[in-house]
C-alpha cells in the first residue's frame, strides 16, 4: 500500500525497540516513524512514550491515554501509550508523604518532599513504568512490536542489577539503603525488575537504537552510551544519524559549512560506533507532525523542499533581540554573578565566554569560571582581553577527587558489596553536580565586587538539599569574616541584583521543554531565571539555502513560546558552524547576521 | 533488646548524594551490624521512605514536634537514648549494658 521504507531500521525483527539519545536529537520523531512503518507493514504495534518531554499528542494530533493503548487514527494496527514519569514520581511522593502530612512537622514534610523531587526519583519512576511492559507478557499481549521513545540509563540499570541494592530493602535493613530508595516505595517485585533487565539484554528480544546528531560531541556521547550499555550486555545496538545536511543546492556559506562539518565528524566516527548498523536521516525542513510527515521521513527522501527559490524570500522577521542587548542590561549593575545554565550540549560554555569577553571588552573587571574540558577558551581568549581573568574547573577532576574522598572516608570500612553499592551511588548525576558546585563556591563570593561569569549552575534540587542539610550555613559561618555582604549564598543566588541566572536552550521543542523544567526546579528554590538565551538559531544567522531557511521559519514557534510563556527577557544567538574561538569570533555571537530582519516589538 | 534508628530523610542513605558526607554514618552502620550479630534487634527507618514509622511512634512524633532538628534519633526499647547525631559504638554498647542490667 505504501512505498517500501528505505531505512534498514525497518528490518528490525525484535519485539522491543528502544530509542535513546540526548533531548532534542529526534528520538520521539524516529520512534513514531518506526512505529508507523512497522504498522504499515502489517504488524500490530504499541508505541510507548515515557519521556517527560514527549509530545506524542502533538505528533499524532490525538489525545493519548496513560493506561489504555490509544488507537492512532490513519494508521491501522498502531496504538500508543503516554506514560508520564513526572506524574508517576508525583504519585509516589503523594503516597509516601500523604499519610504523614499534618502528623509530622511542616518543615519535616517539606524536607521529605525535596528529597523525593530529584531527577533520580523521576528516572526510577520512569523505569518502573517500563518494567510492567517489558516483564509482564499480559501487559503487551497482542502486540508484535513495542516501540519505546526512551531507554533507561546505564546508571539505573547498574543500580538494579546490583544484588546488594535489594538486600538492603528485603533483608534486615540495618545498614541503610541506597539511591534505590525511591524504588522501594514503588512496590514492584524484584523478579519483575530482573525480567525487565533480562529482556533488555536479550538481543533476540530487544534492539536499542542510539540516536545522534552527526556532530563530533554528540557522536562522542553516543559512543559512551553505547559502551556503557554494551557492558551491561545490551549489545543489539544500531545507530541512527539524524539531521544530516544534504548536498546544498546553492552556495549559502552556512549550508556548505554545515555539510563539511557533518562530513568531517562522520569521517572521524568513534570506534565504538563504527561496527553498528547505521541509518542516515537527512535534515528535515519542518518539525515532524502528522502521519504523512512521519511516513515521508523513513522514505529517506532527499529533501522535502519542492521549490527552493521561494522560501529564501521569506526569512522570518525575528521577534527578539540579540545577546548584545542583554549584556547592556547586565553591565548596568557594574558587578554581579552571571550564571549560564542549561542541559548539556546547548552551548553554555561558549555563551558564558561571549558574555565575559564583551563585558571585559567594555572595561569591566570580569572573572570567567569555566568547566570547558578542552580549555580551548583558555588558550584562545587568554591575553587578548585586558580585564578578563579565566579560571578553570575540570568537572572530571573535581568529581574524581570527590569520589575518591568519599571512598576513602565512607567506604573504608565497608565490605565489597557495600563498596560496590557506594561506588554506584557515586556515579549518579548528582555527584558531579555537587562536586563541581563545591569547586565553584569560591568564585561565587567574588560577585560582590566584579563580574563573575560561570558556565554552569546548580539545579534547584541541589540547592534545596544543600540548604536543608545546613552545609550552606556552615559555609557562611566560615566565610562571613571575610567581609562579604550577603547573608547566605542561597540568598545571594535568589537576589537578581546580585545573581542573574541565564537559562540556555535551543529553538526546538524538547530542549525548550527541558529548559522549562530547569526553570520550575529553580523556582522551587526561590530563584527566578533572569533571562532565557535561545542558542544556535538559524533564523538569527540568515541562511539563504532553502532547506535551512525553512528550518529557520519553523524555529519561530518555539522562540515565540519562550517569549510569551517562559521568559522575562529573551535573547537569540545565531548558529555558529564551528565552535567560535578568540574574542572576535565570540563577539559575533552577540549580533544577528546582516541579512536578518528584526520584527518591531511594541512594548 | 530492640534498637530503633530514625534517620533524617536521605535520598540515598549512603548520604553520598548530599554535599556533606557524615563519616560517622558508615561507622554507625558497621556498629549496628555488630550489635545485630550479638542478638540486638535493630530496625532502621529513613524519613524519606518510611515516614509512617515516624508518625506511628508517639515518642518520635512528639520529639519531632518539639525539635525538628532531633534526627537522627536512636531509641532503645522505646526510649530515646540519642538525638541530633549518630552515637559512637562505645556509647551504644554502654547504654545497652545499662539496659541489660536494668532489665535483669
Amino acid at each position: 500500500m505504501f512505498p517500501e521504507p528505505t531505512l534498514s531500521l525497518m528490518d528490525v525483527q525484535t519485539r522491543h525497540l528502544f530509542f535513546t539519545g540526548k533531548g532534542g536529537v529526534g528520538k520521539t520523531s524516529l520512534a513514531c516513524a518506526a512505529a508507523v512503518a512497522l504498522a504499515d507493514a502489517g504488524k500490530r504495534v504499541l508505541l510507548v512514550s515515557t519521556d517527560p518531554a514527549s509530545n506524542l499528542q502533538h505528533v499524532f494530533y490525538t489525545d493519548i491515554d496513560e493506561k489504555t493503548p490509544t488507537a492512532i487514527e490513519g494508521v491501522e494496527n498502531l496504538y500508543a501509550l503516554n506514560l508520564d514519569p513526572e506524574e508517576a514520581a508525583g504519585t509516589y511522593r503523594d503516597r509516601v508523604i500523604g499519610p504523614v502530612r499534618g502528623v509530622l512537622p511542616e518543615a519535616t514534610v517539606r524536607e521529605m518532599e525535596e528529597q523525593l523531587s530529584g531527577a533520580c526519583t523521576t528516572e526510577i519512576a520512569a523505569f518502573d513504568e517500563f518494567t510492567a511492559l517489558l516483564a509482564d507478557p499480559q501487559a503487551t499481549a497482542g502486540f508484535e512490536h513495542v516501540v519505546f521513545d526512551t531507554a533507561p540509563t546505564g546508571h539505573t540499570l547498574r543500580l538494579l542489577s546490583l544484588p546488594n541494592a535489594w538486600t538492603g530493602f528485603l533483608d534486615t535493613n540495618t545498614s541503610g539503603t541506597s539511591c534505590l530508595g525511591p524504588l522501594a516505595g514503588l512496590e514492584k517485585q524484584r523478579q519483575q525488575y530482573k525480567a525487565a533487565v533480562d529482556a533488555l539484554a536479550d538481543g533476540a528480544a530487544t534492539t536499542l537504537v542510539l540516536v545522534s546528531r552527526p556532530q563530533r560531541s554528540a557522536l562522542a556521547e553516543a559512543a559512551r552510551t553505547s559502551e556503557e550499555l554494551a557492558e551491561l550486555k545490551i549489545r543489539n545496538q544500531r545507530l541512527a544519524l539524524n539531521g544530516l545536511m544534504p548536498e546544498p543546492r546553492c552556495d549559502d556559506p552556512l549550508a556548505l559549512a554545515l555539510r563539511r562539518r557533518d562530513e568531517s565528524a562522520l569521517a572521524d566516527m568513534p570506534e565504538a560506533l563504527k561496527a553498528l548498523p547505521v541509518d542516515r536521516i537527512p535534515l528535515q525542513p519542518h518539525n515532524l507532525v502528522g502521519v504523512p510527515a512521519l511516513r515521508a521521513l523513513l522514505m529517506n527522501m532527499e529533501s522535502a523542499i519542492d521549490e527552493p527559490a521561494e522560501i529564501t524570500e521569506y526569512l522570518p522577521p525575528i521577534p527578539t533581540g540579540p545577546l548584545y542587548d542583554l549584556v547592556d542590561e547586565i553591565e548596568k549593575d557594574g558587578h554581579g554573578l552571571v550564571m549560564v545554565m542549561g542541559k548539556g550540549g546547548v552551548g553554555k560554555t561558549t555563551l558564558a565566554a561571549a558574555i565575559a569577553v564583551e563585558l571585559a571588552g567594555r572595561g569591566n573587571e570580569v572573572n570567567l569560571t569555566t568547566t570547558d574540558p578542552a580549555a580551548h577558551l583558555d588558550s584562545t581568549v587568554h591575553g587578548e582581553v585586558d580585564m578578563l581573568k579565566i579560571s578553570r574547573i575540570d568537572p572530571q577532576v573535581e568529581t574524581e577527587r570527590y569520589r575518591s574522598h568519599i571512598m576513602e572516608t565512607k567506604g573504608k570500612d565497608l565490605d565489597s558489596k557495600g563498596r560496590a553499592m557506594l561506588e554506584e551511588d557515586l556515579r549518579s548525576p548528582c555527584t558531579e553536580e555537587i562536586a563541581v558546585f563545591k569547586a565553584f563556591s569560591k568564585a561565587i563570593r567574588e560577585g560582590g565586587r566584579k563580574f563573575v561569569v560561570m558556565d554552569t549552575a546548580p539545579t534547584g534540587h541541589t540547592l534545596l538539599l544543600l540548604d536543608a542539610t545546613g552545609a550552606y550555613h556552615r559555609d557562611i559561618v566560615r566565610h562571613v569574616k571575610e567581609g562579604t555582604r550577603f547573608a547566605t549564598p542561597m540568598m545571594q543566588l535568589q537576589d537578581p541584583a546580585q545573581t542573574k541566572m541565564l537559562l540556555v536552550t535551543l529553538p526546538e521543542t524538547t530542549p525548550v521543554l527541558e529548559a522549562a523544567a530547569l526553570q520550575e526546579d529553580l523556582r522551587r528554590a526561590g530563584i527566578e531565571p533572569w533571562a532565557w538565551i535561545i542558542n544556535a538559531s538559524l533564523a538569527a544567522s540568515g541562511p539563504t539555502d532553502p532547506l535551512l531557511a525553512a528550518r529557520a521559519l519553523s524555529e519561530l514557534e518555539q522562540i515565540g513560546k519562550v517569549q510569551r510563556e517562559m521568559a522575562h527577557r529573551t535573547a537569540l544567538v545565531p548558529w555558529a558552524v564551528e565552535e567560535p574561538t578568540g574574542s572576535e569570533n565570540l563577539r559575533q555571537l552577540l549580533f544577528f547576521a546582516n541579512n536578518t530582519i528584526r520584527q518591531e516589538v511594541h512594548t | 533488646m530492640k534498637l530503633e534508628v530514625f534517620d533524617p530523610p536521605m535520598c540515598c542513605s549512603s548520604g553520598v548524594c548530599e554535599p556533606d558526607v557524615d563519616p560517622a554514618l558508615t561507622q554507625f552502620a558497621a556498629d549496628l551490624e555488630g550489635l545485630n550479630r550479638r542478638g540486638v534487634e535493630v530496625c532502621r527507618y529513613n524519613l524519606a521512605h518510611e515516614p509512617m514509622a515516624f508518625a506511628r511512634n508517639t515518642t518520635v512524633r512528639d520529639e519531632l514536634q518539639a525539635d525538628e532538628g532531633c534526627l537522627p534519633l536512636v531509641l532503645l526499647n522505646g526510649k530515646i537514648v540519642s538525638k541530633c547525631a549518630y552515637p559512637s559504638g562505645e556509647f551504644l554498647a554502654s547504654v545497652i549494658a545499662e539496659e541489660t542490667e536494668h532489665v535483669s
